[in-house]
């Protein structure tokens, strides 16, 4: 991750842009929530059928839920940084601007009186832009987490299409479906955070 | 940026900035006024956000930025006073004198520091050590709250928008010609002054007033018997053309 300040006036434009962008991963987790009930409720009935089907269950419901408070930190931090991004633009725009008045007033008798000033102008800036830094780490931090999330997921879903596969006949359709519709959905929030991640470092 | 003094008394002196050279092209050029007395100093209508580096320049060649206590608005266009923000960094202990009416509206150009002093519509007076000028309404002239400010000592009337002419990049800082300038002004008033009843109500006012120079924030500046003939000129003229 890497923040460059020439790219400041467009970052509060994408940070806001990634928080509209994931209310659709928000959508999926709500997704693979509804998935999971289905899947406890098929196994509940399905007795010892697809006992072995259980704690493959059991990571749905947990990976719905922790997908879910992850995207709402995502999003809280994202319009943090879309806010602290704008003030960093803002604290920008006055330290050049005063210290533009310094460099033209050079010669006046009381240049020395904006001294004050601009360096209070020039250490907000640096203050913003230690807190967009910090900001932006946070927020990369939580798409690790979410990336990581989904891969984990990718392999339960291996895990759990063969067991499917060696679920009674009766089961086996409706097992797999369930199992696509999660390896689906982990898919869609991989790729989304993956561009989210891309707009951000853009 | 030029700067000019328009007044030098006792007391006080009036200086006048405008004209600047490095104003991106497509601003609109503007005059800042700036009267300084013995302890303190107030800016009228101190200009857009743009201008800002040129004038905290040239301020400092005549005042060191503390002694600037106070900061006025006639009324709340960005050319007047989009700087607020950066001035609410510079001067944290100053009041702003401006409409009542554009409080809550100029406060969106950053006013955390400022204290924002209203003006009733009436008007009122600020005492600043021995001086004591006369905010003046204006009101639809042509914001619908709008003041001139008046120097009873230096007999100089700022008056805002009123009296504004579109001129030449360059173009000297006194009228020279009235009848010349009046061409540069007829669009302006007609069209940006909305209410024949409002200007003669402020027409009426400021007859009353003792002016040597009229300070218009755009233009040229009227002096002597050029102030008589353009409050004639506006008395006369039909405003409002916006409405066919």
């Amino acid at each position: 991750m890497q923040f460059r300040s020439k790219n400041s006036a467009h970052f509060f434009i994408n940070a806001a842009t990634v928080a509209a962008d994931l209310s659709v991963v928000l959508t999926e987790a709500k997704n693979i929530s509804l998935e999971a009930m289905n899947a406890k409720a098929l196994v509940a009935r399905a007795g010892d059928n697809v006992r072995t089907f259980k704690p493959i269950t059991d990571f749905m419901v947990e990976l719905a839920n922790d997908t879910i408070w992850l995207v709402k930190e995502i999003n809280r931090e994202a319009l943090v940084l879309s806010r602290t991004s704008l003030a960093e633009l803002h604290s920008s725009d006055a330290n050049l601007r005063f210290a533009k008045a310094q460099q033209k007033a050079s010669t006046a008798p009381y240049v020395e009186t904006l001294d004050p000033i601009a360096k209070m102008a020039y250490n907000q800036h640096h203050q913003q832009s230690v807190q967009l830094r910090r900001h932006m780490r946070k927020l990369f931090e939580l798409l690790d987490e979410i990336e990581s999330r989904m891969l984990a997921a990718n392999v339960v879903t291996a895990t759990s299409r063969l067991e499917a596969a060696t679920a009674a006949d009766s089961y086996q359709a409706s097992l797999e479906g369930i199992v696509v519709k999660l390896e689906k959905a982990a898919n869609r929030i991989k790729h989304i955070a993956t561009k989210c991640r891309h707009s951000l470092e853009r | 940026m030029k700067v000019i003094k328009l007044h030098e008394g006792r007391s006080h002196e009036w200086l006048v900035f405008g004209r600047d050279e490095e104003r991106p092209s497509k601003i609109i050029d503007t005059n800042q006024y700036m009267i300084k007395t013995t302890n303190h100093a107030i800016m009228l209508d101190p200009g857009g956000i743009e201008l800002f580096s040129a004038m905290l320049a040239a301020v400092v060649h005549h005042v060191p930025v503390q002694q600037i206590t106070h900061l006025f608005a006639s009324h709340q266009d960005p050319d007047i006073i989009s700087s607020l923000g950066l001035w609410d960094k510079t001067l944290p202990h100053a009041e702003l004198h401006a409409p009542w009416l554009w409080e809550g509206f100029l406060r969106h150009f950053g006013c955390n520091s400022i204290r924002y002093n209203p003006l009733p519509d009436e008007g009122k007076s600020l005492r600043l050590d021995d001086i004591e000028l006369q905010f003046i309404p204006a009101h639809y002239m042509h914001s619908s709250g709008n003041f001139s400010v008046y120097d009873p000592q230096a007999k100089i009337l700022m008056s805002g928008d009123i009296g504004a002419a579109l001129l030449p990049d360059g173009a000297p800082m006194f009228v020279e010609d009235f009848d010349a300038h009046v061409d540069k002004m007829r669009l302006f008033h007609q069209r940006w002054m909305p209410s024949n009843r409002a200007k003669k109500d402020w027409v009426r006012r400021v007859r009353q007033l003792d002016i040597e120079y009229m300070a218009p924030q755009h233009g040229a500046i009227f002096k002597g018997r050029d102030v008589q003939r353009f409050l004639d000129w506006l008395d006369e003229l039909e405003v409002g053309t916006g409405i066919k």
